[in-house]
């Protein structure tokens, strides 16, 4: 950056500045996605971008003005990584206990139940042309 | 000599602008999609090619320095956490939906078909 050129400097300015512009505002456009999205991992999802686009705006901002934020760049990136992991365990630890107040179940049981509840149900997939393997029932599993 | 810098500049902003083009290319597939767990296909350019398409660029321009080292850094934490957080966002989706397995056979048309005879 310190490369003594008059135009240059000006082109990295105006360059970092459009880029920041630019980030700032798919980061609003992110934020329209969590209040729309009809779903809380919608939400998550939206908030997760928001993150990484900051880390963006924050790094650009350090290589623009000063080399020390780029620690608080990668100490943003770990605070977010943490915050989607605790909003998701949040979450489903909630779901569940709402679920065993409401049924009477306990928990293992309920774990159980979420697992026979299939996410990807058996059909028949001969109209996309699959041929499924024979399952052989001699011998054993490999 | 002023050249290699101007090569230095045009060098990380045309990485920088790739960068960019992934992000925008994120967010209109993060509207364009119905589902979470389809959008979430689109949310994961972002943290993959559009932040490293980024940082690089700034890395280039920025020179051999430790700030630069920092930066990487940056792009390492964060390809080894996403894709964690994105299981950990699908497995909150797999677990809260009771319909979650209702959306994966079908195609955009028998979607808006769908709507069409709600309406």
């Amino acid at each position: 950056m310190n490369s003594g050129i008059a135009a240059l400097e000006s082109a990295y300015t105006i360059f970092f500045s459009v880029t920041i512009l630019v980030i700032a505002v798919l980061a609003a456009l992110c934020l329209l996605r969590a209040i729309i999205g009809p779903r809380l991992a919608d939400r998550v999802v939206a908030v997760n971008m928001i993150g990484t686009m900051i880390i963006v705006v924050v790094a650009v901002l350090s290589v623009m003005t000063e080399g020390y934020l780029a620690d608080i760049c990668l100490i943003y990136a770990m605070i977010s990584f943490l915050a989607v992991i605790v909003l998701t365990k949040i979450y489903t630890g909630a779901y569940k206990q709402a679920k065993v107040e409401k049924t009477e179940l306990s928990i293992e049981e309920l774990d159980a139940l979420l697992e026979e509840q299939k996410l990807f149900p058996e059909r028949d997939l001969s109209e996309f042309g699959v041929v499924m393997p024979e399952e052989k029932e001699e011998g054993g599993e490999a | 000599m002023p050249v290699l810098e101007w090569i230095r500049f045009i060098l990380g902003a045309a990485l920088i602008v790739l960068g960019l083009a992934t992000f925008i290319m994120e967010i209109y597939g993060v509207y364009r999609f119905r589902y979470v767990l389809n959008r979430m296909h689109a949310a994961a350019m972002g943290d993959t090619l559009g932040l490293a398409a980024a940082i690089i660029g700034l890395i280039i321009m920025n020179g051999m320095n430790f700030t630069s080292v920092k930066l990487f850094l940056v792009v390492v934490f964060l390809w080894c956490a996403s894709p964690v957080s994105s299981h950990l966002i699908a497995q909150l989706e797999a677990t809260t939906n009771p319909e979650a397995g209702e959306y994966e056979s079908k195609t955009l048309a028998a979607l808006e078909a769908e709507e069409k005879e709600e309406k």
